[in-house]
């Protein structure tokens, strides 16, 4: 090897790391979701290099990495309950002070307001919106003769409409149907989990009286494969997923959008960050109304931002394939009157004791 | 003259220094030199397998972080003499109202994390509190009453499960997760009592983890044994051909069996089809044999075959033939033959791969996870859970270093048993 060749490797081995810093790291869960952030984020971007890796979720990691003080993530996309967590705990830094640089809506609603105009009301100190995404009931029509399953209580009704219910192995979800199914109004669910006692029970009650025709998933996939091959003739899903399924593999599969949760997904800045103000810059372009909207051109998951959901509807046919979307999306202003509307502070006090409890319930 | 060589001292090299010196150093030299050689080694093992480990350990028993932020309302809390259905005396609510208004912010955040682990509710309460306290801080006004004051803050205060939770958290070093991970939790009075009925899991969980892994195990055995031994009879073409058909799916990715496994098993999958097509179940009867205990042992046992053919193979390959013949020519039946002199000399594979299957099996994840359906969750599962979802470390430890210690525990049992020295792994 000649002295120049291993002089300019070495020099590149010492580089690399600089060079790389300058870049906005992401992390988010890949597949089918990273690759329209990347289109709709990303493609769109031109105040600086931004790159993204995947990751699984949880907080573990970002803790690993926070408390070794070797940060190497910038910014993170979280469930709702791992935004609270993680900013009470410090591995996310608190950006509330730069709320009002966030982009307003297009009418001029300031970007808190805009997200309360879709039912959000508890953002997190330390993050920024991104999209709705939802537990939803999905079937293939041509599984049913006759009449076909439109309420939540359908999906609990096995005399009526026989066979297998697809419902994931954790409790969140599923135990929100489980109360509209009993009765409870959508909007009240939460109400009814925080002051009634025995709210739990019974929709564990509820849950009971399919329990034996339940098949469970844990991957994101299964739901669909369950559902196309017969293996269930309703599942719970990812309603990107079944999105996916309709507008890009040629599906016809039919959502029973009462009492769907919607669960609400950020991005956060996490604490240490080595390129803080571009991460935060970036932030604030990935949270504006119409990148939210762009993202929905590649994949059924919702702006959280009620203004982006107004775009949606104006460009029809919004999706790049040429398709309307506007009935895949979970938040409309119709569906969030039928829908749950996640409460991530509620469900980080349970979450862990309720998980405990479905596994027990799963396994007896 | 007379040369006392029994001595070896007063034999010198021919510098002049005593043989036995010389001799030692060189020898030290060459331990040195050993030791080089082997110390990159040896430092990839401390950092990557006994620092882990030991940090789990740690984290398995440490209560230190709360213990920093609750000192002083801890302090007044062993002081209180609980009386059933009471609440603390005003010195406890004092003191928190103390560590809360004047703490640091990040610590009483990650602070309740830890305490929603023994009581859910803990950490709503927390915020809540600390938000109305830091209003009465920055005014300046403190309360005269400061039970009152909380309990108006927040009525979760004059609720006394709140306060007996907190017993749980008193100690620096603690037992606790190790009493968490068994369905065990602290009363009032830091006694040992059964989780509330409906959290108990895993005790459950530990049983059918030891379960499926006895059930692979045996099975494995069972299917492998024979293998092995056809394996290891044929003329060579042929058992290299079949040894093909034992490392290709050993080659191939695990979430590659296991989803063919799905494809196979499954309600309108290729055996449930050739069933009903051949008339012996009816199109309703279609047997469920995945998504439950059934598909995780077959798919587990089909996945770690190899690793009981592979040493039992290697065993049976040395065992002479004539061994068999010799027996029978004395007269053993071919059973007895078999029973009396083959599987004796097949204990070492049969152990190794037994051990080998049991301990991958203990651990096993994905397999599971993707197959089992409800019965899916293993011990695996739950220690990924809290690692990940409820980041309980601490749990989280003591479920792994109780794993560990199971696995110390077995390898002490076959040591006794069957002795390590007999292991043959190949």
């Amino acid at each position: 090897m000649s002295k120049l060749l291993k002089a300019f490797l070495f020099a590149s081995f010492i580089a690399f790391p600089y060079t790389a810093s300058a870049d906005v790291t992401v992390a988010s869960w890949g597949g089918a979701y990273t690759e329209s952030q990347i289109k709709a984020y990303v493609d769109t971007y031109d105040a600086g290099t931004v790159k993204f890796e995947n990751y699984n979720g949880g907080l573990g990691e970002i803790r690993a990495q926070v408390e070794s003080g070797s940060v190497i993530w910038d910014v993170v996309d979280v469930l709702p309950d791992e935004a609270i967590t993680g900013c009470d705990e410090g591995l996310f830094e608190d950006i509330s002070a730069e709320y009002d640089n966030f982009t307003p809506a297009p009418d001029g609603t300031s970007m808190i307001d805009d997200m309360a105009a879709s039912g959000v009301t508890n953002l997190s100190d330390c993050c920024a919106p991104q999209i709705f995404w939802t537990y939803v009931v999905f079937y293939d029509p041509d599984a049913f003769s006759g009449e076909k399953p439109s309420k939540i209580a359908d999906f609990f009704d096995t005399t009526k409409f026989p066979g297998k219910r697809g419902v994931h192995t954790w409790a969140n979800g599923f135990i929100q149907m489980a109360l509209v199914a009993d009765g409870v109004a959508p909007d009240a669910v939460y109400i009814v989990l925080k002051d009634q006692t025995g709210a739990v029970d019974r929709a564990f009650a509820k849950m009971d009286t399919i329990k034996d025709d339940i098949v469970h998933w844990s991957a994101g996939s299964k739901p669909l494969e369950l559902v196309k091959s017969g293996e269930v003739v309703m599942s719970i899903a990812y309603n990107g997923r079944v999105g996916a399924a309709n507008l890009s593999e040629g599906e016809n599969f039919e959502y029973i959008w009462e009492g769907q949760l919607i669960e609400q997904e950020y991005i956060c800045l996490v604490s240490g960050s080595p390129n803080r103000d571009e991460a935060l810059a970036w932030m604030i372009h990935a949270s504006s109304p119409e990148s939210q909207a762009l993202q929905a051109k590649y994949i059924t998951y919702g702006p959280m931002r009620a203004s982006g959901i107004d775009i949606i509807k104006a460009g029809e046919p919004w999706f790049h394939t040429g398709i309307d979307v506007m009935g895949h999306m979970p938040n409309t202003p119709e569906l969030l009157k039928i829908s749950v509307m996640g409460d991530p502070e509620w469900w980080s006090d349970n979450g862990a004791e309720i998980d405990e409890r479905y596994g027990a319930w799963m396994g007896n | 003259m007379e040369v006392n060589i029994s001595t070896a001292d007063q034999i010198l090299t021919t510098d002049g220094i005593p043989l036995k010196v010389s001799l030692r150093k060189t020898e030290r030299r060459n331990k040195i030199r050993a030791f080089l050689l082997v110390f990159p080694l040896l430092l990839f093992i401390i950092v990557t397998f006994i620092v882990p480990i030991g940090d789990m350990l740690l984290r398995s028993v440490d209560d230190s972080q709360i213990n920093e932020v609750y000192g002083k309302t801890f302090e007044e809390y062993k002081k209180w003499d609980k009386e059933k259905d009471q609440l603390p005396p005003e010195a406890v609510y004092r003191a928190l109202f103390e560590d809360i208004g004047y703490g640091d912010k990040l610590k009483i955040g990650r602070a309740i994390t830890r305490m929603n682990y023994s009581k859910s509710g803990w950490k709503s309460l927390i915020k809540k509190t600390r938000r109305q306290i830091n209003k009465i801080v920055k005014s300046g006004e403190l309360p005269t009453s400061y039970k009152d004051t909380l309990i108006e803050i927040n009525k979760g205060w004059a609720d006394p499960t709140f306060w007996y939770s907190m017993s749980q958290m008193l100690a620096e070093t603690t037992p606790i997760y190790y009493w968490n991970a068994i369905d065990r939790t602290y009363d009032q009075d830091s006694k040992v009592i059964m989780q509330s009925e409906e959290r108990r899991i895993y005790v459950a969980t530990w049983i059918k983890t030891f379960k499926v892994s006895v059930y692979v195990t045996f099975y494995c055995l069972v299917l492998g044994f024979p293998v092995a031994h056809l394996l290891a009879n044929l003329p060579l073409r042929y058992s290299n051909l079949l040894m093909i058909f034992v490392l290709l799916p050993f080659w191939t990715s695990l979430l590659v069996r296991t989803t063919a496994w799905i494809v196979m098993l499954q309600q309108n999958g290729v055996i449930n089809g050739v069933l009903v097509w051949l008339g012996i179940l009816s199109d309703d009867g279609r047997i469920q044999m995945v998504y439950n205990m059934t598909g995780t042992i077959i798919a587990m046992t089909q996945i770690l075959l190899p690793f009981m053919i592979l040493p039992l193979y290697s065993v049976m390959k040395v065992i002479p033939k004539s061994h068999m013949r010799a027996a029978q020519n004395l007269g053993a039946k071919p059973v007895r033959a078999f029973m009396r002199v083959y599987l004796p000399q097949t204990i070492p594979g049969m152990s190794a791969g037994g051990l080998l299957v049991f301990v991958l099996a203990i651990g096993y994840f994905i397999t599971p996870e993707l197959v089992g359906g409800k019965d899916g969750q293993l011990i695996g599962h739950w220690i990924a859970h809290h690692l990940k979802t409820t980041i309980n470390w601490g749990l989280c430890s003591a479920l792994g270093a109780i794993l560990l210690g199971i696995m110390l525990v077995l390898y002490w049992l076959y040591n006794k048993i069957v002795g390590i020295d007999n292991i043959k792994l190949g």
